[in-house]
């Protein structure tokens, strides 16, 4: 059974359509990273989830219950743990305080160990806290009564990178435990290192829903290659390169330093090691879905003076979906 | 259960010693000078009364200020007690959910497996520490103060005015609470509610015995009489029903538009 299963979500505020036909599911167990930039509809999808809204159409069901049905939900709700993207407290109160709060109502078994890893200043008034304080809280909240699923809204949104570092870690680790989390970001490589599948929002539509890896193979690796000699991007025809762009200098250039070449500015590193050849220098850039050894043999029939080849990185991956105009 | 209601009623205890300070003190003094203005003015003081503009005698339910009797009745419960008072339920009830729902901070405890039905009563039911406080500790400041000025009034009288008076302040409050839930802002809610509450208690004070008196059976203000409690000893038990019945209601409303609200 799918933990939660979004279907034909559509949620009509009127002056616009922050949810358009949103379908998906999250396995029981999976990391699920819903990515999207600010204004994608993310928070309404999880708002919906959660039952803080009423879908205009469509609907969904969380660890197998209704969200558009109350008693339904309220059932599912004492198995859900929840982060806002800005979780809010009452700030005449102590942390502790709430946390004593929601403990009466849904448990706490594991308040004592989350504080381990999560330590807000209990006995302050919520008003002292920091941002990273009231984050930590919120973290707490969402994970002390033991629940399946976790729906958290920008989770590391208030968080300074060590803290980020432990939140990770600690996703693994529930993850580990075959919890179900489920967390939207406007930040790749957070969701990177974390998810195990993604699913991307545009203008309240769902683009795609894919496995991080299938996500980051499809879009491929960045390939740079220096040859001797003068080449065509044809030499490089091999199933599975894309937008091959080469340019050729004289050997002098070349030699000595590569900074009067246009193609050179994306590869600062360049040029201090590289063997010294006569005659004219061609360099290359593409992206490489296929497989690596066809492009090996590809290679054998040239001088190869410098390759580079990394991953595609994530912002570019995002690129593709958002055609440019992505905050990510 | 109760768990929010005991939460939030926790946070009220100094609100409520305040508010119950404050309106004993305006009681007490209020008591303490009677002695003065009686013996000053005697039988003169109704004379003066009738010199009053009608409308603002009878706004304030002034019918006789020759006796202690009198004098609270229209002094100190129809314009502290009833007024004042009942806008203060008005004006808590209005924040009640509105003040969540602004600051973003409904999200968390609708996180929690309760219905929302439960949010909306457990936070009204909260407003009983300030209704608890005040409607114990001012009759007996109110019969502590007429004695020691010695104007005694009867304790069954004030015990039965303030026992009927909390149906009064309830229906403010409920009042309050629609206006919470109708409301994303609290400031929005509070003025709504406090205005409703008062015009609706001057509407009925100012249009009773006028072609269009019966328009203020829809006000709260009706449903209590300080002046026939006191003077009279006369007790409507069945008017304290409508406001309980009212209060309900409103309660009911108030649950009913917050289980389709849309909490964006």
């Amino acid at each position: 059974m799918a933990a939660l299963e979004v279907e034909g979500l559509t949620k009509d505020y009127g002056e616009v359509l922050a949810n358009d036909d949103v379908s998906f599911s999250v396995e029981a167990g999976e990391v699920f990273g819903y990515l999207g930039p600010n204004g994608a509809g993310k928070t309404t999808t999880i708002r919906t989830v959660m039952g803080f809204q009423s879908p205009t159409s469509g609907g969904a069901t969380v660890l197998g219950h209704d969200v558009t049905e109350e008693d339904d939900l309220i059932a599912a709700k004492r198995r859900i743990g929840y982060l806002p993207s800005h979780p809010s407290f009452d700030e005449e109160v102590t942390g502790r305080e709430i946390l004593d709060l929601h403990a009466s109502i849904k448990g706490d078994e594991r308040r004592g160990e989350l504080l381990e890893s999560f330590d807000p200043p209990l006995d302050r008034k919520v008003r002292n806290y920091s941002t990273g304080n009231v984050q930590k809280l919120g973290l707490v909240l969402a994970f002390m009564h033991d629940p399946d699923l976790v729906m958290l809204d920008e989770p590391t949104g208030g968080l300074d990178p060590l803290m980020q570092r432990a939140f990770n870690e600690f996703i693994d680790a529930e993850r580990e435990r075959g919890l179900t989390v489920f967390l939207s970001s406007h930040i790749l490589s957070e969701v990177r290192r974390v998810c195990d599948r993604v699913g991307i929002l545009r203008g309240g539509r769902l683009v795609t829903t894919e496995r991080i890896e299938d996500l980051l193979h499809r879009t491929g690796k960045f390939v740079r290659v220096r040859v001797a000699g003068e080449v065509s991007g044809d030499a490089f025809d091999v199933d599975g390169v894309h937008d091959v762009s080469c340019s050729t200098t004289t050997a002098s250039q070349a030699g000595s330093d590569g900074s009067e070449d246009a193609s050179d500015s994306a590869f600062p590193n360049d040029a201090t090691d590289t063997p010294s050849v006569e005659g004219p220098v061609t360099e290359c850039t593409f992206t490489f879905t296929g497989n690596v050894n066809d492009l090996i043999g590809r290679f054998d029939r040239h001088t190869i003076l410098d390759l580079d080849v990394q991953e595609a990185p994530l912002e570019d991956v995002f690129m593709r979906f958002y055609g440019g105009d992505s905050d990510a | 259960m109760l768990e929010i209601a005991r939460f939030e009623g926790r946070h009220r205890v100094r609100g409520a010693a305040a508010a119950t300070a404050a309106f004993s003190g305006f009681a007490l003094f209020y008591i303490f000078i009677y002695p003065a203005i009686a013996e000053s003015m005697g039988a003169d003081l109704d004379r003066l009364l009738e010199a009053y503009p009608e409308a603002l005698s009878k706004a304030f339910g002034i019918q006789s200020l020759a006796t202690m009797e009198g004098y609270l009745a229209s002094e100190l419960y129809t314009f502290g007690w009833m007024l004042i008072v009942g806008i203060y339920f008005a004006y808590a009830a209005a924040s009640l959910i509105a003040a969540d729902v602004e600051r973003e901070r409904m999200d968390m405890l609708l996180s929690l497996p309760v219905s929302r039905a439960r949010v909306v009563l457990e936070q009204f039911a909260s407003l009983a520490v300030p209704l608890v406080a005040l409607s114990t500790v001012v009759p007996v400041m109110v019969l502590v103060g007429t004695t020691l000025v010695d104007f005694p009034i009867p304790v069954t009288d004030v015990v039965a005015l303030h026992l009927l008076s909390i149906p009064y302040l309830t229906t403010c409050a409920g009042i309050g609470l629609v206006a919470s839930v109708v409301f994303d802002r609290a400031s929005l809610a509070q003025r709504a509610a406090a205005g409703v509450v008062a015009g609706l208690f001057f509407a009925e004070s100012l249009l009773l015995g006028t072609d269009f008196g019966a328009a203020g059976a829809i006000s709260p203000s009706r449903y209590v009489d300080p002046n026939a409690v006191l003077r009279e000893s006369e007790y409507a038990v069945a008017d304290g029903a409508v406001l309980v019945v009212a209060t309900l209601a409103l309660a009911a409303l108030a649950v009913v538009l917050f289980r389709r609200k849309d909490l964006e």
